[in-house]
């Protein structure tokens, strides 16, 4: 008997070691990015997700581009004009340029990729239609000749030219003949990299077309969910860059002498938001937070620069507003960590503490799983609001149960932890969050007429200048009286091999069209 | 026989409708699936449209009856968020999982009958001793720990095993490509190990011991004592006598295993990036992408009881106490 | 696991007065000598009374609300002093709350989770079986045909899909985990009525006209509680396991309600920082719990079943 189990103990040792060399660094001329959700679709219109985006901007090519700074500048396109009224963008597109398959990208597949996008036969659900063409209102894309096309749209906006740059381009012979479903999964591009592989859940293969397209070859973006797996496979070295490290690992990885994390202030804005909807009035929380004295009381309450170096192992400027610096109105400070003065702001708003220390109870909702550490900031935050008498019980909920039923209905609540993604280009970008009492995102149904009716005067403002007046001025209202307890801009960080020399930027978009091999 | 299989295959029908029918109500009760597929600023005409195009807006009976017929036609519908029909979703994922099921199942199982054998015969030595308490340790850890330490120690600190990843090895046989298939099998074992292992373990431990208790029993009747007074070797008494009676549990597990070693998988696929079915309904129930759900849901259940029922086959066969 | 388990070697009929009395003793007094030559259910027992103690009076030796953070003293080492005097015996987790406090509010929690939802799979599986076994027929074929779709339901599917939609909440923990062990009581429960059913007490307390609910639960369910009491130690231990897979899913208890599955679950990040204190305390009392519990199971099923208490 012992004999068989040596035997058995031998065979299985002389099957599994010959196998071990299998680990070994990427080659030279490849790039592999650690990534935790698969893509879902490489239809241009189709797609959502950021890192989705992400491996499409390495595929298509876009009419302008937004660099790291966010300064918009051109890519496929030459240079535009725009209409006198504002409604009608006209691009002129580079000359010579040529799809995957051959085929030359001239302003007819421009109009063609933005008709496609907008044609309701097609049922798209991506970004592209459900938010960039409902923002600008898009009419129609026509030809004007080879290389012109003219966008129509039908809302005069600052901001239409940056919405502008993030529609993909494809030519239209080779999606003309396609099925949506062929569509979804061999795209043929029209950028620097080409899909070569996508094996769903595990890995997507890209590969260079344009010879000047990007320092590497081949791009393998790896779908690694569990962040202390990706982090293994970074010390590793079998993956240069991955997304999303747990803040407690940074230091275990910087320590770890072959990757260091690269953090960068994102802008995505995270708020506490106030529900103020009327029908939440009817618990005394709810009703206390109609009060703008109770909301700002409140903001004194939070410890947010503590919340930042703890939880998310980032120094961090507490925001001011909605908006993303260098944007931002300058003469606002952020508001301090002061219990005392958030007690005395209570106590004169008419909540004093009652026998047990409470002044009133109220529920918080949070995601768990959908932004940095959004858990554990949520009950970090519903601590501190309980240390100044605010009792408040944190509820965290997955992402779809969350937004769905209650975000999205703006049901959530009184209390709910969001983030909501902003922009360099423009302030009015940050703030069209609130573009009308009624925008599906005003999710605390604010109605300060103070702040909405700034709206008119960004409209007839005549110069830049004026337009950040009224900008300034509507920040100051959105400080004092505002429903969102300001938090900070959710850093992002990125685990990078000592191998390349990755430069992450703010705005979540991860391009690795210039990352080099260090020496 | 015939009969039986019959019988069986009319019985299966209906777990299959109600496997269908608890998913359905399950995923309905979440409220308003709309909302998923139009984006964040959709205006509500944009909204109540979507939710027509959709079928959102039919009483439940209705979406469920229309889905029912469309699924006697084998169509599964289409997937919300990959638009591409949801049994293929499935059906990509699914071949990962199986290796990684059946690798562990190897594990469970065939690791087990050695282990317990010989603990059975060293009874009350440090060795048996030493096995039981890791067998006793084993079903008290959960899988993703287990996973995770492995992986932290076995893949980071030692570099002996791939700390994550798949090299396929059924899709490219089950696409016919042979010699694929056979030159990538020592890179997919090798990528198998910790995974099975972490969703297997527990299993492990639970039929070792199983099959040193039953093996001590065995070992105490009295034809066995005859037989070893008749001088026969250990070996010979081991393999003739205790392992032949012990084959009837053993094929009897491997059908129950199958589901259990299922719920270990979508933990252990999430820790190992394993590209499986576990990892993409869960994905899916989260996103309410309720015909991938559906589909493997009713796939998982189709094998189960296919696998059930080629047992109860067998099991007749191997045993004349069992009429089919 | 299908171990043939005999309990019902006393004939209940004649389980009245002063010889049922001492027969009782002396199956408690067979029970506690046997316990005491295999040693390991005493200490098992030992272990569980240690639990339960944590559990009851956790609350009242507990050093801090468990729920009470610091995030400036988070991820503190075990045996750390603050600086205003609070000790952390076993160190703090991710948002600074005592682990030891945690800890010992978490053995009430996990060990309601366990033994609630083993209540729950185990009177639904029960009554089913009892139900099943003893009218057969159709009734016998629809609650076979319900086992059959939730075992060919892969039970993790099941509970992520309920939970997703119902929501984290402990209830709805247990409950999820209820269901999804009754068809194990079902089957066993429904084999043991079927043969018990063709037993002479159980025909003579039909004759004697016995209400079909009293022969049921006063006749036939004392007779089966031998083999449910086994998997139920052993079921405890994996429900535990299981509330921990879910809490690592993010499907478990709400994060203010401490369990040791929870504690090991929000230890995934740390585990490759090397602060072992957050997975090794919760660690180590769901091990030996679960371990107790399997113990005591294996020595239950020797003690039920005096064929298998020969040989080892």
């Amino acid at each position: 008997m012992k004999k068989l189990v040596h035997t058995l103990l031998a065979a299985s040792a002389a099957v599994i070691l010959p196998l071990a060399p299998a680990l070994a660094a990427p080659a030279s001329d490849t790039i592999v990015i650690g990534m935790s959700t698969d893509s879902s679709t490489f239809d241009p219109p189709q797609i959502t997700s950021r890192d989705n985006s992400n491996i499409a901007d390495h595929i298509f090519g876009r009419l302008y581009d937004v660099t790291a700074e966010g300064k918009i500048v051109p890519q496929l396109a030459e240079s535009y004009t725009v209409s006198d009224d504002g409604l009608a963008y006209t691009f002129k597109m580079k000359d010579g340029l040529t799809c995957e398959d051959g085929e030359a990208l001239t302003a007819e597949d421009v109009a063609y990729s933005f008709n496609r996008a907008a044609d309701k036969k097609n049922g798209f659900t991506g970004s592209t239609p459900g938010f960039i063409f409902s923002a600008i209102q898009f009419k129609s894309a026509e030809v004007v000749d080879k290389l012109d096309v003219k966008i129509n749209i039908g809302t005069k906006t600052p901001i239409a030219i940056g919405l502008l740059t993030e529609v993909f381009l494809h030519c239209k012979d080779s999606y003309e003949k396609m099925s949506l479903e062929t569509a979804a999964s061999k795209p043929v591009a029209s950028g620097a990299y080409k899909l070569v592989k996508w094996d769903r859940g595990s890995q997507i293969v890209l590969e260079r077309i344009k010879p000047d397209g990007g320092t590497f070859k081949n791009i393998i973006w790896r779908i690694i969910p569990e962040a202390s797996t990706r982090s293994a496979e970074l010390i590793a070295g079998n993956v240069d860059v991955v997304t999303n490290v747990a803040p407690d690992q940074i230091d275990t990885v910087n320590k770890s002498g072959t990757a260091k994390v690269k953090s960068v202030q994102g802008t995505r804005r995270m708020y506490v938001g106030f529900n103020l909807r009327k029908d939440f009035a009817s618990t005394p929380g709810g009703a206390a937070i109609q009060k703008a004295d109770v909301r700002k009381a409140l903001q004194y309450a939070v410890d947010v620069p503590s919340i930042c170096t703890q939880l998310l192992n980032f120094e961090c400027t507490r925001a001011t507003g909605l908006v993303n610096p260098p944007n931002d109105n300058k003469s606002l400070t952020p508001y301090p960590f002061d219990p005392a003065m958030a007690e005395k702001l209570l106590d004169q708003a008419g909540y004093p503490r009652g026998k047990d220390g409470v002044r009133f109870e109220i529920k918080m909702q949070a995601p768990r799983g959908r932004y940095l550490n959004d858990a554990n900031v949520a009950l970090a935050v519903g601590q501190f609001l309980t240390d100044v008498g605010v009792k408040t019980t944190v509820e965290t909920l997955d992402w779809t149960s969350l937004y769905t039923p209650l975000v999205r209905k703006h049901d959530a609540g009184p209390l709910f932890f969001l983030g909501s993604g902003g922009a360099l280009w423009s302030a009015i970008y940050d703030m069209t969050d609130l573009a009308e009492v009624d925008s599906g995102t005003n999710y605390t149904s604010w109605n300060d007429p103070d702040f909405f009716g700034g709206w008119k005067d960004i409209q007839n403002a005549k110069t830049p200048k004026e337009q950040e007046d009224v900008v300034n001025r509507m920040l100051k209202v959105f400080y004092e009286k505002g429903p969102w307890l300001l938090m900070y801009f959710q850093p992002d960080f990125y685990g990078v091999s000592n191998r390349v020399d990755f430069q992450p930027r703010r705005d979540e978009r991860l391009h690795v069209f210039d990352t080099n091999l260090t020496k | 026989m015939w009969t039986f299989i019959i019988r069986r295959l009319l019985q299966s029908a209906i777990v299959i409708v109600g496997v269908t029918l608890i998913s359905f109500t399950a995923l309905q009760i979440g409220g308003d699936p709309t909302y998923l597929y139009v984006s964040e600023r959709a205006s509500d005409a944009e909204i109540a449209e979507t939710r027509v195009r959709l079928g959102f807006d039919k009483p439940l009976y209705v979406q469920y009856l229309t889905y029912a017929e469309r699924l006697a036609h084998a169509d599964f519908g289409e997937s919300l968020t990959h638009k591409r029909p949801a049994i293929e979703v499935v059906l990509e994922a699914l071949p990962a999982t199986i290796e990684l099921t059946v690798f562990s199942m190897i594990i469970a199982i065939g690791l087990a009958i050695p282990f317990g054998i010989f603990a059975a015969l060293h009874r009350g030595t440090a060795l048996d001793g030493g096995i039981m308490t890791l067998a006793m340790l084993g079903q008290s850890i959960p899988n993703f720990w287990l996973g995770i330490m492995m992986m932290l120690f076995f893949g980071l600190n030692l570099r002996w095993l791939p700390i994550s990843g798949h090299v396929p090895f059924l899709m490219p046989l089950v696409q016919g490509h042979f010699v694929q298939a056979i030159v990538s099998l020592p890179q997919a074992i090798y990528f198998l190990i910790m995974p099975g292992i972490a969703v297997g373990f527990y299993s492990l431990s639970r039929n070792a011991r199983l099959v040193r208790s039953s093996m001590l029993e065995v070992l105490g009747q009295d034809y066995v004592r005859t037989a070893r007074s008749k001088g026969i070797s250990e070996t010979a008494v081991v393999i003739h006598h205790a392992l032949r009676n012990a084959w009837l549990p053993i094929v009897t597990m491997i059908g129950l295993e199958f589901g259990f070693l299922l719920g270990g998988v979508v933990v252990v696929e999430m820790v190992f990036s394993w590209p499986g079915i576990g990892r993409l309904v869960f994905n899916a129930i989260n996103q309410r992408d309720i015909p991938v759900v559906q589909a493997s849901v009713i796939i998982l259940a189709l094998v189960f009881i296919v696998l059930n029922l080629i047992i109860d086959i067998i099991y007749a066969r191997i045993d004349p106490r069992v009429k089919l | 696991m299908s171990t043939p388990i005999n309990a019902a070697s006393i004939d209940p009929t004649t389980d009245t007065g002063y010889f049922a009395e001492k027969r009782r003793f002396r199956e408690w007094s067979r029970a506690w000598k046997s316990m005491v030559k295999a040693k390991w259910p005493l200490l098992a027992i030992a272990i569980l009374l240690v639990v339960l103690f944590a559990a009851i009076f956790g609350p009242l030796v507990s050093p801090a609300d468990p729920n009470r953070q610091n995030i400036m003293l988070r991820l503190a080492d075990p045996l750390t002093v603050a600086r205003n005097r609070t000790f952390y015996l076993l160190g703090t987790d991710g948002l600074g709350r005592d682990i030891f406090s945690r800890l010992l509010y978490g053995s009430r929690i996990s060990l309601l989770v366990g033994i609630c939802a083993i209540a729950v799979g185990g009177a639904i599986g029960t009554i089913a079986g009892l139900v099943s076994g003893y009218f057969g027929g159709w009734i016998d074929d629809v609650i076979m045909r319900i086992a059959d779709i939730q075992l060919a339901f892969p039970f993790i599917l099941l509970a992520i899909m309920f939970l997703v939609v119902l929501g984290p909440g402990v209830v709805n923990i247990i409950l999820v985990l209820g269901i999804g062990q009754w068809v194990t009581y079902a089957r066993i429960v429904r084999a043991q009525t079927l043969s018990l059913k063709q037993k002479e007490f159980v025909e003579a307390a039909r004759a004697i006209g016995d209400r079909t609910s009293v022969i049921l639960f006063r006749t036939i369910l004392p007779n089966v509680v031998g083999p449910l009491t086994v998997i139920a130690s052993f079921n405890v231990a994996s429900v535990i396991l299981s509330e921990a897979s879910l809490s690592f899913l993010g499907l478990g208890v709400p994060p203010s309600v401490p369990t040791w599955g929870s504690m090991l679950a929000e230890s995934r990040d740390q585990l490759l920082a090397n602060k072992w204190w957050l997975a090794f305390f919760p660690g180590i009392a769901i091990v030996l719990t679960v371990l107790s519990f399997n113990i005591l199971g294996d020595w239950l099923r020797d003690f039920f079943d005096p064929r298998l208490k020969q040989t080892s």
